[in-house]
């Protein structure tokens, strides 16, 4: 193996190591089929809400309402699912308010010029006091339909519900970003916004549908862990933000250019899913789970700046 | 190249210090919850980590730091790794009800202690939250003469927190005299810095002179904050009552502060009666019933032989 592929691939090799020794500790629990299904379903909301930060950070913007889009979402579904509404209307209202939020986050940004940063953690803000009044602060838990949990449950030919959702999110996230007109443009903005800008590119319109797609994905996302849980919190969505773009960070390190990609954010993914998930099995101490993940991310970042500046 | 060897390094060093943890004779319990940052919850679980070193059982202690979706995939970590039992500390199993149900169906036992009762699960051991509220309010109203403003500090994402805001809301229907003019929903956790700050607000939004004569705080450590806030404000005339007897609460009560009342749920003793329904039911055993209420406990100056000026 050359050197250049050793650099690449470090990221894949590391990840294996945590698995073979997660394995060597937990041979009957850590590597068994039933771990690995949890794995796929444990691993599949943060997967397509760091989708969602990937497409935002291919433009070289941040959007941190991914996670109050997600618990918005939610909370939308199951209150409309206590009035008596079925799924085929709660769940489109709640995406829709998910790609309303994104809009209108693309909006402040590309038709304003207010910071991603500001725009997004304003309106994320904004967001998850509606849903606080929404759900009146409390869990909500009752009246949900067998059909809505079944979009995050069972299995099919083995493998789980929610290792679909990760595959078409993410292939046709990956195929849009790769193979299509729109993702090359989106490459260009995040590269050099003015140059795009100078190149005739249509900008504004490309910034705000990809605010408006992370914030569907969220709501997908919060909709997915809804029915996972078959429970819904006002906050329950807003753990996945710093975790989701922590998954991106160490998803470029994989990257040869250190751009984010869909492949290296789902590697970010699993590599955080594998660790939280094994240092739980082998009965690590819950503080060292945390420095521990906190050091790897931070030190898979450090060495993608290393890696850059040389 | 020096890149990828220190990432391999660090996956080397993770991989042989997770491969060094020794696993314990003895059963193993796993004891999960999303609110170790609590001094209630975390009292619990110290109080069952005691009882469970009698027993010999090995615990595993996991927080998700208030997030449900960690709080459900560590319930499954817990099945998928052969836990002899589960315990949930301060949650609703019904909020994680497909996981609870994974557990039983892998016939591993789940006893929650500060939840709610629930037909997967073996056992809850908690307090009446409603008697808990009620006996609080009716000490606080008691304290104001059956008549005055209230603020409300709530957090009705517990269940069991929002049994006591029902309690509430029962005794001010009851009481007309006495009326709630603000209100704040805590955030957890930094529930006393949020709380601090709220109260900050509701003074200035309340600065008259018996605008505001009581804190009513669903548990103590929003009435922690509230307290700072009054200190701070050098505002008199306002009382403050909580419930879990947390020991800072006491303090402040001996210390004649605003802080006059707090009802101390058993939290030790309610650990202490899980662990032994466990080990009845790891023995093959029933538990005794499946929900019991451990004894609540109203602490005041008076109780504590206090006097103030």
């Amino acid at each position: 193996m050359t050197r250049t592929n050793l650099n690449r691939f470090g990221t894949l090799i590391a990840f294996v190591l945590l698995c073979v020794g997660f394995s060597i500790a937990a041979p009957q629990a850590f590597a068994s089929p039933a771990n690995v299904f949890n794995l796929v379903q444990q691993m599949a909301t943060l997967a397509i809400v760091a989708t969602a930060a990937t497409l935002v950070m291919t433009i070289s913007e941040f959007d941190l309402s991914v996670g109050f889009s997600a618990s918005l979402a939610a909370v939308i579904c199951f209150v409309l699912f206590g009035q008596g509404y079925d799924v085929w209307l709660a769940v489109p209202a709640a995406l829709l308010a998910g790609l309303a939020g994104g809009a209108a986050n693309g909006v402040l940004v590309a038709r304003f010029g207010i910071p991603s940063f500001v725009a997004t953690l304003a309106l994320g803000t904004i967001l998850s006091g509606f849903a606080f009044g929404l759900s009146g602060g409390q869990s909500l838990f009752q009246s949900v339909p067998d059909t809505f949990k079944a979009l995050a449950r069972g299995e099919v030919l083995g493998i789980p519900v929610l290792g679909f959702w990760i595959v078409g999110v993410l292939g046709v996230a990956a195929f849009v970003l790769t193979q299509t007109e729109f993702g090359r443009r989106l490459k260009a903005i995040g590269g050099n916004a003015q140059a795009a800008r100078l190149a005739g590119l249509p900008i504004m319109r490309d910034v705000i549908v990809t605010f408006a797609i992370a914030g569907g994905l969220s709501a997908l996302a919060g909709l997915l862990l809804a029915a996972r849980l078959g429970s819904v919190q006002h906050t329950m969505g807003e753990p996945l933000l710093l975790p989701a773009y922590a998954a991106v960070f160490i998803g470029t390190t994989a990257s040869p250019t250190g751009a984010p990609t869909v492949a290296g954010t789902l590697l970010g993914v699993a590599i955080t899913g594998v660790m939280v998930n094994g240092m739980t099995i082998v009965g690590v101490e819950p503080f060292v789970q945390k420095i521990m993940t906190g050091g790897i991310i931070l030190v898979a970042v450090l060495l993608r700046r290393v890696g850059r500046a040389k | 190249m020096h890149k990828t060897i220190a990432v391999l390094g660090l996956a080397a060093a993770l991989a042989l210090g997770v491969s060094s943890v020794a696993l314990a004779a003895g059963e193993k319990v796993s004891v999960i919850t999303p609110y170790l940052a609590a001094t209630a919850t975390g009292e619990m679980i110290e109080a069952f980590k005691a009882k469970a070193a009698e027993y010999q059982w090995t615990v595993d202690v996991v927080d998700t730091a208030g997030d449900m979706g960690a709080f459900a995939s560590r319930v499954e970590d817990a099945t998928t790794s052969g836990a002899n039992a589960i315990v949930l500390v301060s949650v609703d199993p019904a909020q994680i009800q497909d996981q609870v149900d994974k557990a039983k169906a892998a016939s591993i036992p789940v006893v929650t202690i500060d939840g709610a009762k629930n037909a997967a699960t073996a056992l809850n051991v908690t307090s009446d939250n409603y008697v808990l509220g009620e006996t609080m309010t009716k000490f606080l109203f008691e304290q104001l003469g059956g008549k005055g403003n209230i603020v409300r500090f709530f957090h009705s994402a517990h269940p069991g927190v929002h049994q006591r805001e029902i309690a509430l809301d029962d005794a001010l229907k009851a009481n007309a005299e006495i009326k709630q003019v603000g209100e704040h929903y805590v955030q957890v956790p930094g529930q006393i810095d949020d709380s601090r700050s709220a109260m900050d607000a509701l003074l200035l939004a309340n600065p008259g002179d018996g605008a505001i004569n009581a804190v009513w705080a669903a548990w103590d450590e929003p009435g922690i904050g509230a307290n700072l806030a009054i200190e701070a404000a050098g505002r008199k005339g306002i009382i403050i009552a909580g419930i879990d007897g947390n020991p800072q609460a006491i303090e402040l009560i001996k210390g004649c502060t605003a802080y006059v009342g707090t009802v101390r749920q058993g939290f030790g003793e309610m650990a202490n009666i899980a662990a032994d329904q466990l080990n009845a039911i790891l023995a093959g055993g029933p538990p005794e019933k499946d929900e019991l209420f451990a004894p609540v406990e109203l602490i005041t100056r008076d109780s504590l032989g206090v006097t103030c000026n």
